[in-house]
C-alpha cells in the first residue's frame, strides 16, 4: 500500500494537536516561568533574582560612575557594595563626594579598594580606568534609573529597589508623582513592607507636606510591623526606629506634643542611643507643659 | 641553450604527524634542467613526485636538501617567480571577486603599471572569452570558465616560463584544444613550457623532451624519439619505465 | 608595499562583500534604538544606559568581525587553495602575513567608524553634546586593541587549521585578559606556589588588552586620558602587534601548505 507523504503530514499533524490539548493542562503546571505576570519573568525565570541583583548593583556602579570594586577586588566585609545608594536614601551619605576631576579626600575609605598600584602595569593602567570616587549629583543621578526600574520589574519583591528610586525621583529630580508611582507600585508587590510605608510617609510629609497622609502611611508601617513575628522585628528594628521617630517629629509639628512624646518613647526601646531622644522628650514637655499640663499616656 | 629550470640532488622527506610513522621520501635526489624556449613534458605515474617537485619549484613546500632554481634564482627567493605563470590542476580563486578584480589583484602582486595591467586583462579576458562575463564574480561562473580564468591569470605577467600541472584534465575536448593552442602560440613566441599531465598521446604530440620520474627518482630524460626508441610508442615506453608489465607485454 | 596594499584591499573587499558587518550593524542599531526608545520614569534626559548598551555591542561586534574575519584568512585560502596561485606569484610569505593583517585591521577599523558615528549620531541627539576627542580616544584605543587581536588570531589561525577553533580560542583568550588582566597579580597572590609563580610571570608577559577598554571613560562622560599616555598606549599596542606578526610569520615562514 502506498502511502501518500501529505497523509503522512496530516496525520502527524492532528497526532501533535491531540497530544497539546491532551498535555495542556498539566504542562501548565510544570513550569512557574510561564505563570510570569511579565515578560522579563517569562524569559528570566528564576534567575531573574540574580540579574535584578546585578542591576541594582549597577545603579551604584552608576552612582559611582564607574568607579567600583570587581569580586577580585573586594576584600571579606566589603562585598555589599550598593549599600552606598541604599545608605544615602536615609540620609546616611557621611561626606560629599565631588563630580569632576576633584578626589574626595573627606574620607579614607574612599578609593581604598585600589589602595596604592602594586607595580608599573597596575599604575600605567590606572590611566585608562576611572580611578577617582566621585557621586552622581546635579540632576545627574537620573542616569541609574533605568538599573532600578529593570531591577523591580525581574525582582518586584526586591524593597530597596523601591526606596531607593523613590528617593532619587523626589529629592534630586523632584520628580514626586513619579516617586509616589513607583512607592506605590511596590506597595503592591509587597503590602506588608514597612520600609516602603516608611519613605512613603516621607514623600507626603517632606515633599507634599501632607501630614495626615504621612501619618496614616507611618501608622499603618508601625501596624504592619507590630504584626511581625518577634524575629523578624528584632532584624528589622532600624525601620522600626524611623517610623516611630518620624512619626514624634511629625506630632511635634503638628502640635499633638503628648502623641509626639508617645512616639518618642516607643523609639527609646529600640534605639541603641534612648538618651538623645529624651532630650527630645524633655524639650516636647517643656512645650506641654506651658500648653496644657497633663502628662502622655502610654502607647504599650 | 641555457638552463631556466634547474634542480640539483633535489631530496624532500614529509614527516607525517603520526607518531613512530616512517619519514615519506617523496624526491630522492631529483637532477633536472629544463632550457629556455623548449616544451618539457613531466610524467610519472601517481606519486612518483611530480606534484612534489613542482610544489619545491613554486615555492609551496622547502626542499629538505638539494637546490631549485628558476632563472638562476634560488626558488625559495619570491622574486623567481616574477617571470613565471602558472596553472593549478584546479581552479582556485577568491570566489568573491570578479574576473577582472582577480586579474588587477594578480597585477598587482606582479607589479604591472595601471596601463599595462588595463592592457593586458583586456587582451586576455578577450583571448579566454571571458569579456562579457568579466564584471560578475567568480562563484557565479560554470567549471569550464573557472578555469579559462585561471589560464588568463597564469599569463598576466607575460611568462618566460609557464607551469602547468595537468592542464587539460576536467576540461572538455574544445578547452583542451584551446590549452594545447596557447602552448603551442606560447612556444612560437619563444617561452618555455613545462607541464606535467598523464595524457600521453598530448605530451607525445606537444612536447620536446620529456622526463619520467617513478619513486622520487629521475627515470629517463630526452627527446619523445629517444624515449620511445624501441618501442612501439610513448605510452609503451612509459610503462617499462616505470617497471609496469602487462599481460599484453609479458 | 604595493603588494601589501593588493591583499590588504582583498581582503577588505571580502569583508564588504560578506554579510557579517551588515548583520552586526543592524542588530546594533535595532538594539540601541529599542533601548533608547525605552522611557524611564517620563525622564527624556536619560541617556548613559544608552551610551552603556551601543558601546557594549559595538565591542562585542567588532570584536566578532575580527575574529572571524582574520581566523577564516589563511586557514580559508589553504582550504579553498587559493594560497597555491598566489604564492606562485613573486609574493613572500611575510607579505601575506602583512597583507591579511592590514587587510583585517583596516577592514574593522572601517567598520569601528561606522559603528561610532552611529553612536555619536543616536548619543549627541540625546546629549545635545558631542566629546570629539573622547570618542576619539575611545574608537582609537579600541582599533589598537583590535590590531593586537588581529595579530593573534593570525598567529592562532598559522597553527590552527580549523578557523571555528582560532575563533573560539581566541574569543577566550580576549575575554579572559579584559575580564582578569588587571587583576591577575592579585589573584597570584592568592595562589599557593608554583601557580604564583607561573600567573605573576604570566600576569607581566601578557599583553594587557583592558588598558585600551576606554568605554567608561565616554559613559561616564569622564574626559579623556592625557595624550602621553594614549601615545605610550600606542605604542605598547605596536610593539605587541610586531611581537605577534612577526611570530605568525616565523610559523607561517616554513609551513608545508601542502599537507
Amino acid at each position: 500500500m502506498k502511502i501518500s507523504p501529505f497523509t503522512v503530514l496530516l496525520t502527524l499533524l492532528a497526532l501533535a494537536f491531540t497530544l497539546a490539548l491532551g498535555l495542556a493542562q498539566d504542562a501548565a503546571g510544570w513550569s512557574q516561568r510561564g505563570k510570569s505576570g511579565n515578560v522579563l519573568g517569562m524569559m528570566f525565570g528564576d534567575g531573574r533574582k540574580l540579574l535584578a541583583n546585578q542591576f541594582f548593583t549597577m545603579a551604584d556602579v552608576y552612582f559611582h560612575s564607574g568607579y567600583y570594586p570587581s569580586v577580585f577586588d573586594n576584600k571579606a566585609g566589603q562585598e555589599d557594595e550598593p549599600k552606598a545608594i541604599v545608605a544615602a536614601t536615609r540620609g546616611h551619605e557621611g561626606h560629599d563626594h565631588e563630580t569632576g576631576d576633584k578626589k574626595c579626600e573627606k574620607c579614607e575609605e574612599c578609593g581604598s579598594f585600589l589602595g596604592q598600584p602594586k607595580d608599573w602595569i597596575d599604575a600605567f593602567g590606572r590611566n585608562f580606568k576611572i580611578a577617582q570616587h566621585t557621586h552622581l549629583e546635579h540632576g545627574k543621578e537620573r542616569e541609574m534609573l533605568p538599573w532600578l526600574r529593570l531591577a523591580a520589574d525581574l525582582d518586584p519583591q526586591k524593597i530597596d529597589t523601591y526606596t531607593v528610586g523613590a528617593f532619587y525621583l523626589r529629592n534630586h529630580l523632584k520628580h514626586v508623582n513619579q516617586a509616589e508611582a513607583f512607592l506605590r507600585e511596590g506597595l503592591r508587590n509587597n503590602p506588608d513592607s514597612c520600609e516602603i510605608l516608611f519613605e512613603l510617609g516621607r514623600l507626603y510629609r517632606e515633599s507634599s507636606h501632607d501630614l495626615d497622609r504621612a501619618r496614616n502611611v507611618w501608622e499603618l508601617g508601625v501596624r504592619k510591623f507590630l504584626a511581625r513575628s518577634p524575629a523578624e522585628q528584632k532584624e528589622n528594628r532600624l525601620v522600626f526606629e524611623e517610623l516611630v521617630v518620624n512619626l514624634g517629629h511629625l506630632e511635634d509639628e503638628a502640635g499633638n506634643y503628648g502623641q509626639a512624646i508617645n512616639w518618642f518613647h516607643a523609639a527609646q526601646k529600640v534605639s541603641p542611643n534612648p538618651a538623645v531622644l529624651q532630650k527630645q522628650i524633655d524639650e516636647i514637655q517643656k512645650k506641654l507643659a506651658a500648653l496644657l499640663p497633663v502628662g502622655p499616656a502610654k502607647l504599650y | 641553450m641555457s638552463a631556466i629550470l634547474q634542480t640539483q640532488k633535489l631530496r624532500v622527506e614529509y614527516r607525517t604527524r603520526e607518531l613512530r610513522q616512517p619519514v615519506k621520501i617523496a624526491l630522492t635526489g631529483l637532477d633536472l634542467e629544463v632550457r629556455a624556449g623548449e616544451v618539457f613534458g613531466f610524467l610519472g605515474p601517481n606519486g612518483a613526485g611530480k606534484t612534489t617537485t613542482m610544489n619545491v619549484l613554486l615555492g609551496f613546500v622547502p626542499p629538505t636538501s638539494g637546490a631549485a632554481s628558476l632563472f638562476g634564482i634560488d626558488v625559495r627567493q619570491p622574486i623567481a617567480r616574477q617571470r613565471i605563470g602558472y596553472l593549478p590542476e584546479m581552479t582556485y580563486y577568491y570566489k568573491f571577486l570578479s574576473a577582472e578584480e582577480l586579474l588587477r589583484f594578480y597585477a598587482k602582486i606582479f607589479g604591472l603599471a595601471r596601463a599595462e595591467a588595463d592592457r593586458r586583462i583586456d587582451q586576455l579576458l578577450k583571448l579566454v572569452e571571458l569579456e562579457s562575463a568579466r564584471k560578475r564574480p567568480i562563484k557565479s561562473y560554470s567549471k569550464g570558465m573557472q578555469q579559462r580564468v585561471g589560464l588568463a591569470q597564469a599569463l598576466l605577467n607575460n611568462p618566460d616560463l609557464l607551469i602547468l600541472d595537468e592542464p587539460t584534465s576536467g576540461l572538455d575536448p574544445l578547452g583542451r584544444m584551446k590549452v594545447r593552442e596557447i602552448i603551442q602560440r606560447l612556444k612560437n613566441e619563444g617561452k618555455t613550457v613545462f607541464f606535467s599531465s598523464h595524457e600521453l598521446g598530448e605530451v607525445e604530440t606537444i612536447c620536446d623532451r620529456v622526463a619520467i620520474v617513478h619513486q622520487g627518482d629521475l627515470k629517463a630524460v630526452g627527446t619523445v624519439a629517444e624515449i620511445s626508441a624501441g618501442h612501439p610508442n610513448l605510452e609503451q615506453a612509459f610503462l617499462k619505465i616505470v617497471g609496469f608489465q602487462s599481460a599484453h607485454a609479458s | 608595499m604595493n603588494k601589501i596594499f593588493a591583499l590588504t584591499g582583498v581582503v577588505i573587499k571580502e569583508l564588504y562583500r560578506r554579510k557579517d558587518f551588515y548583520v552586526l550593524f543592524v542588530l546594533t542599531a535595532v538594539l540601541t534604538l529599542a533601548a533608547g526608545a525605552v522611557n524611564f520614569f517620563h525622564d527624556e534626559k536619560i541617556v548613559r544606559y544608552v551610551k552603556d548598551i551601543c558601546l557594549l555591542l559595538i565591542w562585542i561586534s567588532s570584536l566578532v568581525i575580527a575574529i572571524v574575519t582574520t581566523a577564516r584568512q589563511i586557514p580559508a585560502e589553504r582550504e579553498a587553495r587559493t594560497i597555491f596561485p598566489l604564492l606562485a606569484k613573486p609574493v613572500s610569505r611575510g607579505q601575506v602575513i602583512a597583507g591579511k593583517f592590514l587587510g583585517c585591521w583596516l577592514a574593522t577599523g572601517m567598520a569601528l567608524v561606522v559603528f561610532y558615528f552611529f553612536f555619536a549620531v543616536i548619543t549627541g541627539s540625546k546629549e545635545q553634546s558631542w566629546p570629539v576627542l573622547t570618542y576619539f580616544q575611545a574608537a582609537w584605543m579600541q582599533w589598537l586593541l583590535l590590531g593586537i587581536v588581529i595579530a593573534l588570531v593570525l598567529l592562532g589561525s598559522i597553527y590552527f587549521a580549523a578557523p571555528s577553533s582560532t575563533s573560539t580560542i581566541s574569543f577566550v583568550v580576549v575575554i579572559s585578559i579584559l575580564l582578569v588582566g588587571s587583576h591577575l597579580h592579585v589573584i597570584a597572590l592568592q595562589q599557593p606556589e608554583p601557580m604564583q609563580t607561573v600567573l605573576t610571570f604570566v600576569y607581566y608577559i601578557m599583553p594587557h588588552l583592558e588598558w585600551f577598554y576606554l568605554s567608561d571613560f565616554v559613559v561616564y562622560d569622564f574626559g579623556h586620558v592625557p595624550l602621553l599616555k594614549i601615545i605610550a598606549a600606542t605604542l605598547y599596542a605596536a610593539v605587541w602587534t610586531g611581537i605577534l606578526l612577526l611570530l605568525a610569520w616565523l610559523g607561517f615562514r616554513r609551513k608545508n601548505l601542502t599537507t
